[in-house]
Parts: structure tokens; sequence; C-alpha cells
């Protein structure tokens, strides 16, 4: 059974249209003007047991009100979930012991106290047994790396610790899913690398359901097999992510070293996106690759070539971007 | 673990949090409780100087009245202490979002949110207003009687919960305005409505605005009812409809605050 089932979930927000000056604002005052938005259309996917599953898409896409639908936090407008064997919504006890959400922009533990006190509270909001408790703590302060900043104050913690320090709270309770929206947002390469590692050492060890939502497609690479692409609230791809590369990035990168010095007629076979004495990059569309690859051969001296994927930055740009000329279409 | 006896080991979790925070701003905490017994001594003052010229205040005595205002003291500093700073966060908890963490715990929300934080520095107001209703009753020659101190806990709890009510009320209006800075200002008018004897309003114009807050939007009830009931007439059907007007209230005030929390949209990230 799907640990994530969502069915048409459509989300509208009526939203406040404030007029310049002063004088649309005393206008305001007895007549407002309002737009509907849809912040999220028709999204419907599953999710297995145990999946780690990345929530793609530009900002404002519908990514956070969809994870904050799935989490019981806001009303969908129409369509139906059910999360856990729940309907996210009716926010039961029992629903909300077995899940966490993480949200990277947002903190939840106490500012002036340690983070420890945060615990503390916690384990007597979650009802959790001290020998359970103090157990998965020790495993995630080892994990993270944090042993010695838990009796420290929450706001003399830096960015990535305070981060750390959220995640070990949203797992204490050892949630069967776990929800994270943008965990490492404004984090160093350090502490970006030390949460993706501790979520992958996590997930082998408890098999716990993650669905989360990321810019940094290095969070994405590293993490998740599969994708969710969303933009302007509808969902545009649910597959593999290598499948995202071959259906979205029509293009390959031609990485290529000359025996006698790069020559100077390269253009002619793709976009040149780098050259310097012996070495070249070009940018080939994907249908053409063994044609060009041929001719290139046939007339220069090659000392070695590789075909890459483009980065994923780039195909996932090229996704929000053609999600945003479809939009703009209709 | 009973769902009761969980609830009182969180407040009781909570209650020591919030001290440990409180008291690592010492001089904070020291500058508030310095405010409210500075505030206590100038009601005392100015009551005193007013019984200096007469005997009575709308039928009330002079011991009589400063049990009245110790009752006030000690009734609004608990709400204080409990739920005012809670109350009073709550409109900046929805328009940035961090409502959702509360919303996310397997716990009652109504509970979660007005009481999660206790305010140490208005504590001290209890234990005063005590002091103040002691005092009165030592210089009246108080007779013991059970049954007048059953009544004065009883109306003196319902009044903690009526007040609650209004404020749980006015509070939940945050999710549709944003910006609720009102509720200070109506929290203000609600505490001097209940500060002075309902006999103020006995006057013939002033007759239906005393009825109207007695028994339509019972503010009056709050510290009337548990004075009356101690230091004056012990009147059990007005300590009945004041039981009876909390259940009510109790009731409206929470569907109140669920539809309200309906209609969270949560700030966007």
């Amino acid at each position: 059974m799907p640990i994530i089932e969502a069915k048409g979930l459509t989300k509208t927000y009526r939203v406040f249209q404030k007029k310049d000056g002063l004088l649309g604002a005393l206008k305001g005052l007895y007549r407002r003007e309002y737009k509907t938005v849809r912040a999220v259309d028709e999204v419907s996917f599953t999710i297995e047991p145990g999946e780690m599953v990345a929530f793609l898409g530009p900002n404002g896409a519908g990514k956070t009100t969809t994870l904050k639908m799935l989490s019981g936090l806001i009303y969908p407008t129409s369509g139906s979930a059910r999360v856990l064997d729940f309907t996210p919504w009716d926010r039961q006890d029992a629903f909300r012991r077995q899940f966490a959400l993480v949200m990277g922009q947002k903190n939840q533990l106490w500012w002036d106290l340690p983070a420890s006190d945060s615990f503390e509270l916690h384990r007597e909001i979650y009802s959790l047994p001290a020998a359970q408790f103090n157990a998965t703590l020790n495993e995630l302060t080892e994990l993270l790396g944090v042993q010695k900043l838990t009796k420290q104050a929450v706001r003399e913690l830096s960015l990535g610790e305070r981060m750390k320090m959220e995640l070990i709270a949203a797992l204490l309770h050892q949630p069967r899913l776990l929800l994270l929206d943008e965990p490492t947002i404004g984090l160093d390469v350090v502490a970006q690398v030390a949460i993706q590692k501790c979520l992958k050492e996590y997930h082998a060890r408890r098999g716990v359901t993650i669905l989360l939502t990321s810019h940094y497609m290095r969070d994405v690479e590293a993490l998740c097999s599969r994708v969710l692409v969303i933009t302007h609230g509808k969902l545009l791809y649910d597959g593999e992510l290598s499948g995202l590369t071959e259906r979205f990035g029509d293009e390959k990168i031609v990485k290529l070293e000359f025996a006698e010095g790069t020559p100077d007629d390269l253009a002619r076979f793709g976009e040149v996106t780098r050259t310097d004495e012996f070495t070249a990059d070009l940018k080939v569309e994907r249908v053409k690759i063994a044609e060009i690859l041929g001719a290139i051969l046939d007339r220069h001296a090659v000392a070695d070539l590789s075909v890459q994927d483009p980065p994923l930055e780039q195909v996932i740009a090229r996704v929000f971007q053609e999600g945003k000329d479809a939009h703009d279409a209709a | 673990m009973s769902s009761a006896t969980r609830y009182f080991r969180l407040i009781g979790s909570l209650g020591r949090y919030a001290l440990a925070r409180e008291l690592s701003f010492r001089g904070n905490f020291l500058a508030k409780v310095s405010v409210e017994v500075l505030w206590l001594g100038i009601l005392l003052a100015f009551y005193r100087t007013i019984f200096a010229r007469t005997s009575s205040i709308a039928e009330w005595s002079e011991p009589q009245y400063l049990f009245f205002v110790g009752c006030f003291f000690a009734l609004n500093g608990l709400i204080e202490t409990l739920f005012l700073e809670n109350c009073d966060g709550f409109a900046e908890l929805v328009r940035t979002g961090d409502l959702d963490f509360l919303l996310l715990k397997p716990i009652d929300e109504q509970f979660l949110i007005t009481c999660r934080r206790v305010d140490w520095s208005t504590a001290p107001n209890v234990v005063m207003g005590a002091a103040v209703m002691v005092l009165s009753l030592w210089q009246m020659h108080w007779a013991f009687e059970p049954a007048r101190i059953v009544a004065f806990f009883v109306s003196f709890a319902c009044g903690v919960m009526i007040a609650y009510c209004f404020m749980l009320m006015l509070t939940s209006v945050s999710v549709w305005m944003v910006r609720n800075q009102g509720l200070m200002e109506m929290w203000w008018l609600f505490s001097s409505l209940a500060r002075y004897p309902k006999e103020i309003f006995s006057h013939t114009w002033a007759d239906p605005i005393g009825r109207f807050f007695t028994y339509i939007l019972p503010i009056l009830l709050v510290v009337n009812v548990p004075s009356q009931a101690m230091v004056r007439i012990l009147d059990w059907r007005m300590v009945g409809f004041t039981l009876l007007a909390t259940i009510v209230l109790f009731w409206v005030s929470r569907k109140f605050f669920q539809k309200a929390l309906r209609s969270y949209r949560s700030a966007s990230s």
C-alpha cells in the first residue's frame, strides 16, 4: 500500500490585489479586488514505503503548498490524499506521531534555550519512553557529529549546526515519513554534505520514506532516484532521475582532446562551450551524436573523447522554462 | 499515562523551560516584576485616598473593596501568566507561518498554542493579589465559612476560564486578519470592565450596559461573582449561572478557534 497517495490535489487562494498609492489604499477599505491563484492544480502521485523522492520546481511552483497539504497544515480546495493511511488534514494524533516536516527556512527549536531542552520537551509531547529517546538522541547526535553542541543555546549555533539540531528534533520520534522542505538552503557545502550523509545513512538504517524539495541538484543527485517535477501547480514529470535527462535533455556534451591542437572549424559540428590549446567542449543534439562524432574523427586526430549528459541544473532549468512557456501560452 | 496527567506534566515542563528562558534575561525579568509591584501600589494608594473621603463605593465597604481589588489582581495575574503572551503572539505565528510547527505536534492545538509559554514575570501578581485578599479578610474579621470558600474557588476558576475564552476568540480572528494589534486594546477594555463592581452600572441609563455585560457578554461575572461570594452575599444561583456561562463560552470559543484553524493558509516559505 502506498505511504502517500494524492489524487487531483488542488489548492486555490484568493489574493488581495492592492492598488498603488494612498487613494488606492483608501478605495481598498470599502471595495477590494481579489485574484484567484491556483497554487496546486490537480496533482496526483503515489509514493511507496521506503522511497526517497525529490520534489522539484521553481519558486512558487506549488511544492511547499503540496507538502503542507500532505502534512495536514492546510486544507485542499479539492482532491483527496491518504498519507500513512490517514486523511492528513484531519490531523489525528496517531497520524502526527508518524511523520515529521523539516523546513529549512524555519526554526522550531526554542531560540534562547539549549537544543537539549527542546528535545526534552519533544519527548514529553510525543510521550517517548526515556530509553528509546536517549538511544535515538545518541544515534542522531553521533551521526551528525554534534554531541558537544546540544547544551549550547540555539541562538548561538551556526546555521549549519542549527539545521542539524532541527533534523534531530524531527527524527527523535522515529517517523515513518519525513517531509523535507529545502533542508540545506543557505548552508555551506560541508554542512550540505553532512546533512545528505545523515539522511542517506538514516534511510539505510530505518527505511524511512523521504519526500524532499530542494533547489540544490547535489541534494537530489545524492539522495533520490525518483523525481516529481511541478511547475505552475501542475505535475510535469514523475519518474526516474535519469529519465529526466533523456526526456528533457535533448543535447549531449562532447569533451574532446586533440593530439595536434584544437582545430578552428569546431563550430560546424555544434555549439562550442569551452576551448583551449588542446581541448574543447561541444554541445551537440542528442539525435546527431553518432554522425557528428564520426565526422570529427574523420577530419581530426582525436587523442581522447567522452560524451556526457548536460548538468542536471541545465536540464531542470529547461524543464522549468518549458513549463513556464506552456503556462504562458495557455 | 492518562491524558490529563500527560497535559499536567506538559504544563509543568513548559513552565520550567519558560522560567529557565526568563531567568537568562534577569534584568528584563526584574524590570517587569518591579512595574507590576508599582502598579499595585498605585492602585491601592488611589483607593485609600478615595476611602479617606467616603465609607463605601457602590455599596462596597473599604475592606470588601480591597478584597475585590486583590481578587482582580490575582485573577488578571493568572491570566497574564498563563495565556496573554501566547494569545498575543498568535497573530505573529500566523503571519510568519511558525504556527505550522505547533499544528504538527500530536497534541491538542488549542492547548499548545495558548499554554506553550508561561510569563513568569506576571506570576508575582497572583501572590500579591492573594496577599491583598487575605489582608482584607483580616481587616473585616471574616468568619470562616466553607461554603463561601467553595463558591469562591469555583467562581474564581470560572472567571479565569471566561477571560480565557474571550481572549481565545479575540486571538482566533488573527487567522483572517493576519495582523491583530487590536487584541491588546480589546484585552485592556475587557480588564477595565472586569475591574469594577457591577453596581456601578445600577443607574438608569447604565443598567442595560450592566445587564449586557453580565448576561450576554459576561465580563462582569469574572471578578464580581467570586468577590461577592466571599465577602458579600453568597448567591448560589449566580455561581451556577457563572458555571453555565463558562461551559457555554468554552464550547463556543473552542468551536470558533477550530473554525479559524481550518482557514489557516500558512505563510509561504
